[in-house]
Formats: structure tokens, sequence, C-alpha cells
């Protein structure tokens, strides 16, 4: 089933349902269809005025592709680079192989704190470790501070986009879920009221809470520092009045020096939101006395991660640096959002991401999940060839899916196979085109159109003709020719 | 000049005359041209769906049987770009080093059409006359995987009696992506479905591209939906003197 | 920790078998990363007063209230911001400069102010470290006259004083302005926004909704 009980998408690949099924019902939700394109819509144009004025633009991809690229081929040296700096700082590295650790040694951190409720800023990390539900089971209340996760979180919805996650929520929905769950009444659907209401919903949770859990968009090695990039403030809250704070970080998040930033900040806000910067950018180092937490806690995750890494064409999806400019410029995103993928990171990225993650076990619809257009690669900051890579990934999910005899019968595979037969020998493909062309036959109208197909062909002709073939090949013309020629 | 064919599969079954009018235009241009009858598939329908193995034979194939080809015209981007981008990939993982060696080779002397009449022929005005309100389509792999830039738009200005409009949203992908539409089918549509509008907003009689991959895609639709429109590809256009008035297909 | 210790060393055995045709040691890969291509632009073009107008015309694209001024007039403009801003309660960092405080507010040195007292404070004054011009970006690294991160956060109104010496035009250019990477950095780009609601930008959620600028020309450039 792709929806929990609530209705929500499940953003699980082992439970999701895969790609083709899970449109289904997307395609048929006009709301949400034009709510996603709105959104896109909106940051496409803010982002192509932005990288038009941005001379240096394409010089910028090309520092940031090699830069990333020389931190993932050098990723334990800089690893222990940042742990022993952060650690020299005041803070506590931890290792976690996998999200079931990951989850155990933040419960176990917050239990150490006494802490029975805990704000966090939005992080891609806690969200693929599943962590909110874990902590509601073991008795720890997590409170969402970004203003989309605000939303999700009390609207019981699940994210569809890396940066913009609630873009399929209009804003009488979201006017619905405040008025509702904040008990306003008369709570009008402006954005500017409803944005009031989040701010003042969280005004006294900031001030109180004294644990937070982040995420990081950048760790730099050479400092030992972390960096987080954010809009609203609610971020700089977290950071800055809790007592302890806990930020869980992939490790291919890192940058090899302070200086480094330069290059990606200059990037990131262009390609995420269509702006020069966004407006905060907080980085601190370890546990500053009188500034901030006194405990600060990274937790590194793997979870799937160095299995990445060891795969020499498929390193480069961890180049990413999370700015969703992929998905934005995405034509097939633009028509299903975010929850048809079935994982926290859906799109482009999610559809190479996901699947490597879960070492190809699941999520092996998404890497078909593409038109191959490569409008993704043209704007990826970090140039990941994701086309390359999807087709990798196919070529992985083939061989395994063709070992089993199943698969053997499956019309496409044998299809697949037999036109392999046919185009090793001209004379094979030739009469192949020859009874191609009588079988064909029988389905041509007399306006010399095809209109139903069976079986494979049938997912062509439900929304598309098809013209008959023709009663004489290029080649047969080409022959005849020749001979009248002689 | 001389320059050999390589129709590719589709093309040599279904839209054979794209290939005449090919053939057409390049000899009135005074092109000598051959064909090879050995030619089937360059592989990019297995290798877009996982089939690296199968791909690859096809690749081999192909590379052989071209080996002392002059010049190849291939008038379909996507098979071009699947030669130039894929081929490497396959030739990396499964060939030796002598059949990388012969790629290399082979690699510069392959043209997808609006290259050859464009770079090799030095020509922008084939001497076409093509009196019909015409819209283009960028296919994906023209724009991203060929960069061929402005040469087909060049090539159209020059048709004596075409009204050229342009399409909104030309960059955006019509959702054929090979087996994409049929594994992806209802996506597929619905990306199609948008590109409809972008194509019907021009009032064209025509949309043209270099690629007959997403003209079958969006004229099936077009027939189906009684929409009026029709799809041509561009070497029909070129090939379309006032004497020799392009088939044009009901 | 014994499965903390090992989850360390599994992972770092995996990085290393994952990478092995790749990782260099320690000399190479410094060399390698000095060799990284940086193509981009580090110095901008503009001149100082073309450099100057483009800091101010960020700072008011964000809806920031900017104002120019000399360092012999800065206490008066320091004076009008405040009134003009209606607030009377204003907190500030330990080595905020004394004629900057001016007469009639009530002004709370932060010493370590506990987060419910500056909670009360209306509005902050504060200098900064650098500003880039590209971006309209005020960094601030929480030095005594910058304060400590969380009284430039909570109140709703910033007053910031910026040296037109400490602007520059690109975002590199501050990074060179580092002698050594600060242990504490926020930058600042425009008041507190969101645009999760139908993309529409909404000013101000969390963080000051008004940020107001003086600029004061401690160069020859105006």
């Amino acid at each position: 089933m792709s929806h929990s009980a609530s209705n929500q998408p499940i953003l699980d690949p082992r439970h999701a349902l895969p790609f083709p099924k899970a449109v289904l019902p997307v395609l048929r939700n006009p709301q949400l269809r034009k709510n996603v394109a709105h959104a896109i819509d909106v940051i496409q144009s803010k982002r192509a005025k932005l990288v038009a004025e941005k001379t240096d633009w394409q010089e910028l991809r090309t520092a940031a592709d090699a830069m990333r690229m020389h931190v993932l081929e050098n990723l334990g040296a800089y690893l222990e680079q940042f742990e022993q700096r952060c650690t020299e700082r005041g803070g506590i590295v931890h290792w976690a192989a996998d999200a079931d650790e990951a989850r155990r040694i933040v419960l176990d951190i917050l239990r150490e704190e006494k802490a029975s409720e805990v704000i966090k800023i939005k992080t891609m990390t806690s969200a693929e470790i599943q962590l909110n539900p874990y902590l509601d089971t073991n008795g720890v209340k997590a409170y969402e501070t970004d203003l989309a996760e605000i939303i999700l979180q009390l609207g019981e919805q699940e994210p569809s986009h890396i940066v913009v996650p609630a873009l399929h929520v209009n804003r009488s929905q979201v006017r619905e879920i405040f008025s509702r769950t904040m008990g306003l009444k008369d709570l009008s659907d402006e954005p500017r009221e409803l944005t009031n209401a989040a701010r003042h919903y969280l005004r006294r949770k900031f001030l109180e809470i004294p644990t937070a859990i982040s995420g990081a968009n950048f760790l730099v090695a050479e400092t030992g520092a972390v960096a987080v990039v954010e809009s609203e403030g609610n971020g700089r809250m977290c950071l800055t009045l809790p007592k302890a704070m806990i930020t869980i970080a992939g490790i291919e998040k890192v940058l090899p020096r302070f200086q480094d930033l330069e290059v990606v900040l200059q990037l990131l806000g262009r390609s995420a939101t269509g702006e020069r910067m966004n407006p905060y950018n907080s980085i601190w180092t370890g546990v500053t006395p009188g500034d901030g937490p006194e405990r600060f806690h990274v937790i590194l995750l793997d979870n799937g991660r160095s299995s990445i890494l060891a795969s020499e064409h498929e390193r480069q999806t961890l180049k990413c640096i999370r700015c969703a400019a992929c998905m934005n410029a995405c034509p097939v995103y633009r028509q299903t959002g975010g929850h048809a993928y079935g994982s926290v990171y859906p799109g482009p990225i999610g559809a190479i991401l996901t699947p490597q993650l879960m070492q190809m076990n699941y999520a092996q619809s998404l890497p078909y999940a593409s038109s191959l257009c490569g409008a993704c690669y043209e704007v990826c900051p970090v140039k990941i060839n994701i086309p390359e890579v999807l087709l990798d990934l196919r070529a992985q999910v083939t061989n395994r899916e063709r070992k089993d005899l199943k698969r053997f019968f499956d019309p496409m595979y044998l299809g697949l196979r037999v036109a392999n037969l046919l185009f090793s020998r001209a004379w094979l493909f030739h009469t192949a085109q020859f009874f191609g062309r009588i079988g064909l036959g029988l389905f041509t109208g007399s306006d010399g159109w095809i209109h139903w197909l069976p079986s494979v062909g049938g997912k062509w002709t439900q929304t598309r003709d098809l013209r008959g073939l023709p009663s004489q090949t290029f080649h047969e013309w080409w022959a005849a020719r020749n001979k009248e020629a002689q | 000049m001389r320059a050999s064919i390589f129709i590719t599969c589709y093309n040599d079954t279904l839209y054979p005359e794209t290939g005449r009018a090919v053939v057409s235009l390049l000899e009135r241009l005074g092109v000598e041209l051959d064909f090879h009858p050995g030619q089937t598939c360059c592989g990019q329908m297995h290798s877009n769906t996982g089939f690296r193995g199968e791909a690859f034979s096809q690749a081999k194939r192909f590379i052989r049987m071209y080996r002392d080809t002059e010049t190849i015209v291939i008038p379909s981007s996507s098979c071009v770009a699947m030669i130039r981008d894929q081929y490497p990939t396959l030739l990396r993982e499964l060939g030796n080093e002598a059949l990388r060696n012969e790629f290399h080779a082979l690699l510069p002397r392959i043209f997808e059409l609006s290259e050859f009449l464009i770079d090799k022929l030095g020509v922008e005005d084939v001497g076409a006359y093509f009196p019909h309100r015409v819209t283009y389509h960028a296919s994906c792999h023209s724009l991203r995987g060929l960069n061929l830039g402005d040469r087909p738009m060049r090539l159209l200005r020059k048709v004596r009696g075409i009204d050229l409009v342009e399409m909104p949203n030309i960059d955006r992908c019509c959702g054929f992506g090979g087996t994409f539409s049929v594994k992806n089918a209802e996506v597929s549509s619905a990306m199609l479905a948008a590109k409809l509008q972008d194509m019907l907003s021009t009032k064209a009689e025509f949309c043209t591209a270099v690629d007959n991959s997403c003209l079958m895609h969006q004229g099936g639709a077009l027939h189906r939906q009684y929409l009026g429109m029709k799809t041509i590809h561009m070497a029909e256009i070129l090939a379309s003197t006032d004497l020799l008035q392009a088939e044009v297909s009901e | 920790m014994t499965t903390a210790v090992s989850s360390r060393k599994k992972i770092y055995d995996r990085i290393r078998s994952a990478t092995k045709s790749v990782a260099k040691n320690d000399a190479a890969r410094a060399e390698a990363y000095a060799a990284l291509p940086r193509p981009y632009v580090h110095t901008g073009q503009l001149s100082r007063k073309q450099t100057l107008d483009l800091m101010i015309e960020r700072l008011r694209e964000y809806e920031a209230g900017v104002t120019e001024t000399t360092p012999a007039e800065l206490p008066a403009a320091i004076a009008q911001k405040l009134a003009a801003s209606g607030h009377r309660k204003f907190v500030v960092p330990p080595a905020l400069p004394a004629e900057w405080l001016a007469a009639g507010y009530e002004w709370k040195v932060d010493n370590g102010l506990a987060s419910e007292e500056i909670e009360t404070a209306e509005g902050v004054v504060t200098a900064a470290f650098c500003a880039v011009a590209d971006s309209g970006t005020i960094v601030l690294h929480h030095s005594a006259s910058e304060g400590r991160r969380v009284i430039s956060l909570l109140p709703d109104f910033h007053l910031c004083i910026l040296r037109t010496s400490q602007i520059v035009e690109t975002l590199p250019e501050y990074f060179r302005r580092c002698a050594q990477p600060p242990a504490l950095a926020t930058t600042i780009s425009g008041p507190s926004a969101t645009a999760d609601i139908e993309m529409t930008r909404i000013k101000g959620v969390h963080g000051p909704r008004f940020l107001e600028v003086i600029l004061v020309n401690d160069e020859e450039a105006r």
C-alpha cells in the first residue's frame, strides 16, 4: 500500500508503491498538481534571473564539482580532521553506521539530558532515519520549527520536496490545519497571518525547551565547524537558545576548509530558492562558553553512503548539496510532486540516492522514473551527471531482475531479448519488419492508424494513436531505387 | 562529398519518408550517398532500459560496420547522442582496447543531419520551399545531448514561405523518453498534455523536430484527439521545394 | 561505549576500502587541494562607489532601512533611527562605543543576560565584521561589539552600524578578510523570511522583522 492509515503517502522505500503505481492518485489530484507547478515555476523563474546575472556561474559549478569530488575521494582523511577539530573545541562526535544506531544515539543523549521535548530545525537526515516517530514511541515529543515542517506536522502530512517541503499545500489548506490545531477560529488564509500564527505558536517553545536537534548543510574539516543555512530564523533559535544540541550530519557533508564555503554559498541560495543568499547562515564550532549550547553533539551518519562511495561512477551522487534545483527543473516532478517517489528524497536526486542508500534492494522503480531529458544535470550546481547515474542504476536493476526466472516471460524483457536477436542480423531485422507489418496491419484502421494494442503496446495506445507501418521500409525503397538505376 | 546514411531502426520501419527526404535533400546539395544494407540499430533502446550486454553487442556491430566509412549522417539526434554519450560507457565496461580505438576513430565521422548540413557542408539555405506555419520542438537529445544550439533554426529560417513560430517552454521535455513512454505511460501522457498546450498555442500547422521519436509521441496524441496539427521531421521540410512538395501524411 | 567505537572503526574501514584506489596521502592530498580549479570571480571589478551603491540597493531590496552618515554625525544618525523606531528598550553588546548609546532610551548591556530578559528588549544595536555587496549580506563574528548570537536574534528590531571600509563586493573577498576562520559567524541577508506558503514571501518569522543599517563613511569614496 502506498498510503498510511491517515491516507498519507508512505515515504519509506521499503513499503512504498512502485513509482508507476504511486503516481496514479497524484495525477488525479488537480489541486496538488497546480500547487506543485506554481511553486516550482516561481523558484525556477527567480533562479533563472539570478543565474543569468551571475557572470561566473559556470565557473562556480566547475569549482564546486571538483572540490566536492576531491572531498569524496579523500573522505576518510577529511572526516578524521573534522572529528579532531570539533572535539578539540568541545564537541562530542558520534558515529552511526545506520538509521537504527543514529536513532538510539539521539535517544541516549536525550535521556542523558532528561529531555521529554525537543525542538528541531528541518533536517533531511532526521527524516531519512525516521526519527520523530521513534522519539514519540519513546516518550519524547519532537517539535518541528520550520514553517513548512509545522504545516506538515500539524496537518499529519508528508514532505514532498527537500527545500520547500509543503509546496503541495496551498493557503486555504494551511488555514484549515492551523485553525484546527492551534484553536484559532478567526484565522484568515492570508500568508502573513498564517505566518504570524506560527511565530506565536513557537515563541514559547524556543525559549523554554532546552534541547534541540539540527542537521548540517556543511561540515568544515579545517576547523570542525558546522554550517546551517536557513530563511526563517528558527534555525538560529534552535542553535543558540538551548542548553544542549544534537546535529545529525551525513558523512558526505564535509568541505575541506572554511574558505570553501565561498563557492557553495554562492551556488546554494540561487539554486534552492532563487535568492542571492538565503536570509541566515549560522556557523559554529564546538562549544563557545557563554554563547549558545553548553553541550554539543555531532552524529556522523553513514546509512548506506559508504557503499555509494565505493562505486567509481556512482560516487558523484554524494556531491549533492541538497539544493533541490534538480527537482525544480524536472518535468516529471512537475507533474507528480514528491510523494510519488516514496522517499524523503524525491525528484532526480531521490531517484538515484534512494535506491543506492538501500543498496539497490528497494526503490528499484525510481531509476526508471525519468525521461532522461537532462534538465537536472544542466542545473545541478555540483554537476552530478544524474542521467548517467540513472542509466547505471537501470543496468544494475536489470542485471538483478533478469536472473529471476519470472522475468523471462515478462513481455518487456521477452520483447527486448527478441529485439536484440533481430538486430543482430539484417535479414532477421527485415523479416521481423515484414511480419510486423502484417501483424500490426491487423490493428490498423482504415485511416491508416492504430488506435489500440494489447499488452505493453496498450500502454502506448491508452492516450496516443500510432501510425500504421508503411508498406515499404526505407531500405526496401533504397534497394528498389538502386535496382531501377541499373 | 560522399556520405553514408544510417537511417535508424525506427525510421526505417515507421518513417521511411524521412529517409527519402534526406536522400532527396542531400543529393540536391550534391552529396553522393550510400547506404549500408546490413544496418539495424544503434542499441539505444536496450541501453536505456538497462540491457547493457545487448546494447553492447549492437554497438560493436555498428562500430565494425562503419569502420571504413568516411562520413555517416543520421537523421535522429537521440541515436547520435547514444553513440557519443553511451557508447563510451558500454565500451569501457564490456569492450576491449582495440574496439575503443576503432570507436574513437569513428566518432568524428558521425553527424546528425543538421550538423552535417551546417558544419560539414557549410550551408544554411538548402533551397527549400515550405509555405506553412511551423513550430520547432527542441528535443532533449538535440538540446542537451548534442548541443545542436541554433543549427536547426538557422536551417529552418532560410526556408522560403515558412512562417516560424516559437514554442513556449521550448526546453521542457515532451515526455517520450523511449521506454519511459510505456513504463510510465501515465506520467508520460501528463507531460505530453502540457507540451500539447504549448504546441497548440502557436497555432502552427506543423510541429517539426530533428527526431521522429518525440514526433511519434506528439503526433500520436494530436491524431487521437483530432487536434489538426501535424508533425513532420525537419528533413522533410528541407527537402520540400516548389516542385517537390513534402509527403504530408494524413 | 564499545558499540560507538566499533561503529567509528566500521565506518572508517568502509570509507577506506571504498576510496583506496583514489585516496591520497597527506602531502598528495594537500597538493591536490591546492590544484583545485577556482576560475570564479575572486575580487570584484566595481569601484568603491559602485560597491557601496550596490550594497545600498541590495539592502533596500530587502526592505532594510539604510542611511549614510559620517563618523562625526554617527551618534546623531543613531538617535534619529532609534526615535523613528518607536522603541525605548534596547539590548547592546558590552563593547559597543558609549557615544552610540543615545540618551533617552533604556540600554541593557549584555554581560550574560538571561534569554527571558533579552526577550523584553524591543531592539538591538550592533556593529558588524564585514558586509558583501553582491548579495547584500552583513556578517557578524559575534565579537564584543557585535554581541552574542542571541541578542541579535530575539529582539524585533536590529540596528546595525556598518563602516563603509567593511564592505566588500564579493563573497570570496569576505573570506580573504578573515585572518583565521571565526569560531562563530552569522550572515544576515535581509530580515527573516519564508516562502513556504504558496511561495509568497513573508518577512519576519523568527528573528528581527525590522533591519536598519547605518553606513558610516570612513573612506574617501563619497
